[in-house]
């Protein structure tokens, strides 16, 4: 319960040094006796990661800049004529569109939920692992059953969510049938299943906060939401933009409950650039159209996350 | 204090409510028959029923789904692990942040990106065809995965390390991969333990590359039960109780293992 308060105060100093205050002076090139002869440890692991990753990159970068079919033969080198027809077609710009969308409804929202689920959690209170036990569960549950689960939920006639409306007088909502609304129906579950990780790290975070700059605030009688505001906000950004980084990542890729629940549409009302890019090439069969979508995504979500990184490391300077 | 400690449990029953609520009504269909669950979602008192799960493994292979699903986490968690603690110490040891930035890159870029090459490469070789290929490509694809996690989730427990327990072991004229192995990997212990069940479960529960890999004889449980979708099924027992069976592994290690998967997730990011 407490290793993640007493973790080594070292171990922060050595990776890469964060606003960290008090951080030990560096000590200027003393070799380490122990990391001699240990470097080729990491040759299989390196070699797999190579050939996993970058190959494949490699091999996507150029379909998209070739021209296969969908029976195996490939014309070759075509130019950037898939990208062209990328930027002509209105769909890009509607998967764009839907992707950024829930980018940022959900970051927002779990952030925001997951601030107050986060609070709630790190109070010392009589049951506090059962129920973070019970908080674990939706982040580790797989997508297709959260999206099984949801669907049955959401079923416009039989479904739970529209049973409760209606107990409360609410007319019934087609959840995911109809354009308008089916974008944020996924938000919800997406919300739903990511908002106790982001709170589960913000939980560990804020139970480890010196204790100080809050004894401080309180005997100068400050409120409670000015010193969480002032002292407590400021002292956890670090664990907070790591969590938003993870989420951010994970959000501009997001595809698995999406295409559980709706495959993209209703009329490609939920097509994000994933599910775009995947149907192309395995449902449409245009493998080289497909690459160039997928090389978008990639830049895409580098772009943000190095955007977010570049932002973070300014804002702790 | 009473009046604040009443305040915590208001919050904890709302939250509760809200995000463990679907878990426990999925558990609950599951054990409903079909009339009871398209019936009243307050008809709490309908009785209880295993036939949604005696159903699925007399109509369909089920057990065989569950083996693909342990074969393919299970060797893509081992192979992560052994790949990958050497490699973590060796980040930590020798400072290499850039190999750990590399690692990052792989955790982020899209599984779609991985697919349609996995895909080629099936079908060029007759993965297709074969089961042992098929598995093979599957734990292979899994790699993609639980390799850059298991490293990420062990660098912060080689760090914790002291440097002194393998300074002293110097003397004794130990070479680095008996110190390595002898000390450093048994130190890390609680680490390889949230490395396995963090990445056994993200294994497990990773979907795409099956839904385009698997065939007939390797499919998991997570396409088996996309699948039931997708034929219009609204043998919604059944579902449910496939879901239930596709979360059994999150389930119980929330009730066994909390600490090393609460570790696993908050660790990358508190430190």
């Amino acid at each position: 319960m407490s290793d993640l308060m007493t973790k080594s105060p070292a171990a922060s100093g050595s990776a890469n040094a964060g606003p960290g205050a008090g951080a030990p002076p560096p000590r200027r090139r003393r070799v380490d006796p122990t990391a001699r002869g240990v470097w080729p440890f990491a040759l299989p692991a390196v070699l797999v990661t190579a050939v996993l990753v970058l190959v494949p990159i490699a091999y996507t970068i150029w379909l998209s800049v070739s021209d296969r079919q969908s029976d195996g033969t490939n014309s070759g080198f075509l130019g950037f004529a898939n990208y062209a027809e990328m930027f002509d077609n209105p769909q890009f710009w509607n998967s764009l569109k839907i992707t950024l969308f829930l980018f940022v409804v959900c970051l927002l929202v779990e952030t925001l939920l997951g601030l107050a689920l986060g609070y709630v959690m790190s109070l010392d209170v009589p049951g506090r692992r059962i129920f973070q036990g019970m908080m674990l569960v939706p982040a580790i549950t797989a997508s297709v059953a959260v999206g099984l689960v949801w669907l049955l939920i959401m079923d416009p006639s039989l479904g739970a969510a529209n049973q409760i409306l209606a107990k409360v007088g609410i007319d019934p909502v087609v959840w995911l049938g109809d354009p308008d609304i089916a974008p944020w129906s996924i938000a919800l579950v997406d919300i739903w299943q990511w908002t106790p990780f982001m709170a589960l790290i913000i939980s560990a975070g804020i139970r480890s906060l010196p204790e100080e700059p809050f004894e401080a605030a309180a005997l100068d009688g400050a409120s409670g939401w000015r010193t969480a505001w002032n002292i407590g906000l400021p002292l956890l950004r670090p664990v907070l933009t790591v969590a938003m980084l993870l989420r951010t990542v994970d959000l501009v890729r997001f595809f698995d409950t999406i295409y559980i629940m709706t495959q993209g549409g209703p009329v490609n009302s939920t097509n994000t650039l994933n599910v775009y890019g995947y149907n192309a090439g395995f449902v449409d069969h245009e493998p080289s159209y497909a690459a160039a979508l997928q090389v978008a995504l990639l830049v895409l979500v580098i772009m943000i996350a190095g955007g977010f990184t570049w932002f973070r490391q300014r804002a702790s300077r | 204090m009473t009046k604040r400690l009443g305040g915590v449990y208001a919050a904890y029953l709302v939250f509760a409510i809200v995000f463990f609520g679907p878990v426990l009504f999925m558990l609950w269909s599951s054990l409903r028959n079909n009339v009871d669950i398209t019936g009243s979602l307050f008809n709490i008192g309908s009785p209880l029923t295993l036939e949604n799960f005696t159903n699925l493994f007399e109509r369909f292979a089920f057990g065989r789904y569950i083996a693909n699903s342990f074969i393919v986490a299970g060797g893509s968690t081992i192979l992560g692990l052994v790949l990958g603690a050497p490699a973590a110490y060796v980040i930590v040891r020798r400072k290499l942040a850039a190999l750990g930035f590399v690692t990052l890159l792989a955790r982020m870029a899209p599984g779609v990106l991985f697919v349609l090459p996995l895909f080629v490469l099936s079908i060029r070789i007759g993965g297709p065809d074969s089961v042992a290929l098929n598995y093979a490509l599957l734990i292979v694809a899994h790699l993609i995965i639980t390799l850059p996690l298991c490293i990420w989730l062990l660098v912060p427990f080689f760090e914790e390390i002291p440097i002194s327990i393998e300074e002293s072991t110097l003397i004794d004229g130990a070479n680095a991969w008996q110190r390595f192995l002898r000390i450093a990997l048994p130190l890390a212990l609680p680490g390889l333990s949230v490395a396995l069940t963090l990445s056994f479960i993200f294994s497990w529960n990773y979907f795409l590359f099956a839904l385009a890999l698997a065939n007939e004889r390797t499919l998991p449980l997570t396409v088996i039960a996309f699948n039931f979708i997708g034929q219009g099924s609204n043998d919604f027992g059944g579902l449910m109780a496939a879901s239930t069976l596709i979360s059994a592994p999150a389930l119980l290690l929330t009730i066994f293992a909390q600490r090393w998967l609460v570790r696993g997730i908050t660790g990358g990011a508190v430190k």
